[in-house]
Order: structure tokens, then sequence, then C-alpha cells
């Protein structure tokens, strides 16, 4: 896994994306088709992915949803729709992030330094937390719901074992942005559609969860 | 004079025309009455007149007879007094008795029977006279009963006109309003629109006299509709024309910023132009996309406000202990649109740290119908005169007060008062007690 790969069907979106990313240290690598980009990704998967929305051919949801299919990437919407539906829409498909053009450069390279240091250090967490039936086994990077293995994006394993790392405990968003994706400040739109996948899959009723419970006023909090 | 309203109008039209009609009516009905009465009791009267003149007549044949006692020799009835004049000198019951008038004497004596009506204090009176053969014969009828029942008569068909035309009136006011009903409805309805219901229609069928108005008015808020979503369109498409372009500025801007010791002096002075001006246009662009969207449709959900604003200090490097929430559960979890109440905070704390001193209390709660945001600053306050005027865009203030967006475009609070007013409040700007301005936002609640 190396360098970012800009999908981007804008020539000169992607040029000056790429000169800029490669100004701050990246190997960048661009395509303007979904096709060509999905392909680059399995010919050499990339550390971190920023996908357009609005792509000849396959669009950016679709993109979205083979690269998180195929792997593990993080996957960045950088779009010019700034409409929750489609924020939300991208976020449900896989994307760790969601971007609204224009993105200032500096903001780009935060985000993916953070998920350089996320992929880099996750791997040192703590050993196994077990909440209830719920086993978190941070190091061999597995969850277990029952004994069954929970299948986990990387972003939502992460806001898992958060979670988990302080169960009982109420976590704010902003916290769990600061702790989970490393952003300083973000969009808590973020953390709520993560939370919300992550119930899909451990929770047995997603309209009234019991293990990830919302503590208003606060945040989330994963039940002992 | 104020003009008056249409139910009004009508109401007195109503009104007056039955008034002229029921008095006509009652003064027709009455004259008839009247004169009926009259002419029946004018028969009655001749034909015992005549009866008794005759009685009489038999009766003073003899040169000595007492003329009193004749009189009073028969019962005339009750409000009759019989007169009899013997060579011009009259003879009666009554003492002080109305007395015969002079052209009626005349008329008698000429030898014609006449009648005369004469008005008394004790009301009015018939003198019929008939000329006998060497007298004349007088009957003073009191026609005082008769002239009770013509005034209660009157009386009656008086109250009735009256109330016919308040009825009148009562009915046209009612009427009035049941054909103004309909227009209740699209008054309603275009509430309904002014509200934000574009879908609020008429129904043509409803009212058949008020099809057409119906019609019209359906088709002015198709209009509407069309042109309230061309200009969203346009607004979005506007909005992603311009996002692309900037893009590709911001990161070409960063390249030469980048590079800016590489460059010659010239050159990177104008390379750091560049880049600022890009960084002006980004947020102004940011700003007014900012302004389109509070005209779209709101994005509701359970907002944690409490939670928003504090990272909102935080992100700003404001102490979060000075938000507070003035409800007694201690929490701000209002219906809203988080994107813009998070917005809302921003601009505000943005705002107080830029032109007001620096942020002194953020107070969250409720009153009436209304979700509130307070944000009380340090800084000289806004003059009464500039409150208004600070809440439209591009406005910067004037140099001795440098309150609104001035290092940005000036809409910061433009996007608070539109963004308020998307959520069906307002934004205001007060004085705070102590010094310095306190903004309040007033966001309705949302069902």
């Amino acid at each position: 896994m190396s360098g970012v790969l800009v999908i981007e069907d804008d020539d000169r979106i992607r040029r000056s994306l790429m000169m800029a990313l490669e100004d701050e240290g990246y190997k960048v690598r661009g395509t303007a088709t979904a096709e060509e980009g999905l392909a680059a990704h399995r010919a050499e998967p990339a550390e971190a992915v920023l996908v357009d929305l609005m792509l000849p051919g396959i669009d950016g949801f679709e993109c979205v949803r083979q690269l998180r299919r195929d792997g593990d990437a993080t996957i960045v919407v950088v779009s010019a729709r700034d409409d929750t539906h489609d924020i939300v829409a991208a976020l449900e498909a896989g994307a760790d992030d969601y971007l609204v053009k224009p993105v200032a450069i500096k903001e780009l390279s935060a985000r993916i330094r953070a998920v350089r240091r996320r992929n880099r250090g996750g791997q040192s967490s703590p050993g196994t937390i077990v909440v209830g039936d719920l086993e978190i086994r941070a190091d061999a990077g597995e969850v277990r719901l029952r004994g069954e293995p929970v299948p986990l994006t990387r972003t939502e394993f992460l806001l898992l074992c958060e979670l988990g790392a302080h169960a009982g405990q109420v976590l704010s968003r902003q916290q769990l942005l600061q702790r989970v994706w490393e952003y300083e400040f973000g969009d808590e739109r973020l953390v709520d559609v993560h939370v919300g996948r992550l119930r899909q899959k451990i929770e047995d009723d997603t309209a009234s969860p019991r293990r990830l419970v919302t503590v208003r006023g606060l945040g989330y909090k994963l039940q002992r | 004079m104020p003009r008056l309203g249409l139910r009004a109008r009508v109401s007195t039209t109503v009104a007056v025309g039955a008034l002229v009609l029921s008095t006509a009516i009652a003064t027709l009905s009455y004259q008839f009455i009247r004169s009926s009465l009259l002419d029946e009791r004018r028969i009655v009267v001749w034909r015992t007149a005549y009866y008794d003149a005759s009685y009489v007549e038999a009766r003073i044949g003899a040169p000595d007879t007492d003329y009193v006692q004749v009189l009073s020799s028969f019962n005339p009835g009750r409000g009759r007094t019989p007169v009899l004049v013997v060579a011009g000198t009259p003879y009666r019951l009554d003492v002080a008795g109305v007395d015969i008038p002079r052209d009626l004497a005349e008329m008698v004596e000429g030898g014609q029977a006449a009648r005369q009506i004469v008005h008394t204090p004790q009301g009015p009176v018939m003198i019929i006279g008939i000329p006998l053969a060497t007298t004349q014969y007088y009957e003073i009828v009191s026609l005082r009963e008769l002239d009770n029942n013509l005034r209660q008569i009157g009386l009656v068909l008086t109250l009735v006109a009256g109330g016919v035309t308040l009825a009148a009136a009562a009915l046209g006011w009612y009427t009035g309003r049941r054909a103004l009903r309909p227009l209740a409805s699209v008054a309603e309805a275009a509430e309904g629109i002014a509200a934000g219901d574009l879908n609020a229609r008429l129904d043509p069928q409803a009212e058949p006299d008020l099809e057409r108005l119906a019609a019209s008015f359906n088709n002015m808020v198709d209009q509407l509709q069309q042109r309230i979503e061309r200009d969203r369109r346009f607004a979005a498409d506007v909005s992603h024309e311009l996002r692309s372009p900037l893009q590709t500025l911001a990161a070409a801007a960063a390249v030469l910023e980048r590079r800016q010791e590489s460059l010659d002096a010239r050159t990177a002075d104008a390379a750091r132009l560049v880049v600022e001006e890009v960084d002006r246009f980004q947020q102004l662009v940011t700003d007014l996309l900012e302004i389109t969207r509070a005209e779209s449709e709101l994005d509701l959900s359970e907002v944690d406000v409490l939670a928003l604003a504090r990272d909102q200090c935080k992100r700003r490097e404001i102490d979060p202990d000075v938000v507070t929430v003035l409800n007694r559960e201690g929490d701000a979890t209002w219906r809203a649109d988080a994107r813009r109440v998070e917005q809302i905070l921003g601009n505000l704390l943005e705002n107080a740290q830029r032109h007001g001193g620096g942020v002194v209390a953020v107070r969250l709660y409720q009153e009436g119908g209304y979700n509130v945001i307070e944000v009380d600053d340090d800084g000289p306050g806004v003059l009464p005169e500039n409150r208004e005027l600070i809440f439209r865009p591009f406005v910067r203030g004037s140099n001795a007060e440098r309150r609104g967006d001035t290092d940005g475009a000036g809409l910061g609070l433009a996007i608070v008062a539109r963004l308020a007013e998307s959520h069906g409040g307002r934004a205001t700007v007060l004085d705070r007690p102590g010094g310095g301005a306190r903004f309040r936002v007033e966001l309705g609640r949302q069902s």
C-alpha cells in the first residue's frame, strides 16, 4: 500500500490536486474514471483514495462501494455536492470521510496524514476487550459477536476499539473524531453515520440499540 | 374616513333596503287601516246621530220644551255628547264641552248636514251637525279610542319596520360571512404558501362562483413553485460550477505558495496576492452558498445543541464552559437542521471574537415556541440605528464601529439571519446588561 490515488474526471482539478499533494510529499497517481481508478488500485493498492462523486461511467458512490469491498484503503470523497443526502449516501457506501470542494490543500493533507498515522499506529492497540457478548481483538483486527466474526471496515473497527477501550464511558463526537479519525475538528455527521453502520453490524435492533447507546447532550457510549 | 369592510357594506346596503321597504309597507298599511277604521266609525256615528236627531226632534215641538231635559232623556252612550242649538243658543249636558266650530255651524244653519274633526286636549273628536226643522242638532263623538288604537297600530308597525331592518342587517352580515367564507380558504392557502408550503392549492370545484379566483390562484402558486425550483436548481448549478474551478485555484495556489522562495521577488509578490485572493474568494463563495442553502428545505433531526455549541467554542479556543443551558433538564436537544445551527453558532462566536472583544456567555434555552441561542460579547455594543443593518449582506459597519465581517465578505451575520429565518425565527442584537452586545437568535420549534 502506498501513496494517494486521485479519481477525478475534471482534468484541471486532478492535475492541480496531484501537484499540490506531491508538494506535500505524497506519491500521487491520478485517473479520470472510476474504472481506471479501480484497476489502478487493484494493480497497486493506494493508502488513500480521493474520489469525486460525479464521474462518467461508474459513478462515485459505486466506485466507493467497490473500493470498500476490495479492501481497507482509506476512502475520502471530494465532491462539489454538499447535500446531506449525498454526504450520508457516500459515507454509507463506505467512505471514511467526505470533503466538500473547494478543499484547502492543508486540510486535505492533514486528513491523509491522520489516515497514515492511523494505519501505521493501529497495530499497536491493546489486546482483547470483552464487553458482554462482544469480543474486540484489537491486535488481531477482529471482532466477534457471540463467537461469530463480524466483518468491519477499518474505520468501524477503530471506532469500536476506541469505544471498547472506554466501555461504560461516554465519548463525545469530537473526542471520537480526534481519536479515531485523528482530526482536530471535523464534521460530526461522520461519527453519526459510522456509528449507524456499526450498529447495523453489532445491534440486534438498530432502532433501540442496547450495546452502542447515544447519550443525549454528550455523545456515544459502549454499554458494559 | 376609513373605508368600510365588504361585510359591513353588504350588511348596510341590505339594512337600508329593508328599512325603506318596511317603512313604505308600514306607512301604507297604517294609512289603509286608519282610513278604513275612520270610514267605519263615520258610518256608525252618522247613523246614530240621525237616529238621535229624530228622537230629539220628536220631543221639542212644544214651545216651552226643556231642551236639556230632552237631551238628558236619552243616553247617547259613552263618548257622545248631544248639543242642541235653538235660535243660536246651544243647549248641552256638559258645561265646558267642545265648542261648535263657526264654519260647521254656518253650514248646518244653512240646512246642510256636516261633520268636522276637531282636535282637543282630550283627543280628537268628530262633530256631526244635522239641521232640524228650526233647530240644529249636534253630536260630539270622541275619537279617542280610535286614536289610541291607531296609535298602537302605528307603534306596532314602527317596531316591525325597525325589527325587519335589524334582521336584514344581521342577515346581511351573516350572508356576507358566508359569501366570504371561500375567501378564508384562499387566505389560509396563501398563509400556508407564505410559510413555505408550496403544495397548498385551492379546489376550483369547492365554490363555483370563485372558480376563476381558485384557478388563477393555483396558477400563480404553480408559477411561484416553478420559479423557486428554478432558482434553487440555478443556485445548485452555480454552486457546483463555482466549486470546481475554485478547487483547481485552491490547489494551484497551494503549489505557488509552497514555491514562493524559489520565485523572483516580483513573481512571489504576485503569487502571494493570488493566494490571498483565492482564500478570500473561497470564503466568499462558501458564504454565498451558505446563504442560498438557507432557501432550501430544512434537514431536520434531533440536534444536541449543547454539544454542538461546546465543540464550536473549543474549535475557536473559547472555554466551552461559557455555554449554559437554562432549562431544568439541563440539555438542549432541539429538532432542527444541525448544519444550520452549527453555522449560526460558528458565525456568532466568530463575530464576537472578531468584533466584540470575545465571547462572554452562550445561553441556550426555550421560550414560547422558540429555541433561543444567545451570544454575549465584551465589545462596544451595536448602535440602535445599526441593529437591523448589520444583518444585511455585505454590510461591514462604519469605521467608527467595526462590526460585521470586516475581514471576510461581510456575510457572517447575514447568514445567521437567513438561517434563523429558514427555521421560522429571527436574529436580533440587543444591549448586554453591563456593556457589550447580545446576539439573540430565535429558531421556531419544528415538529
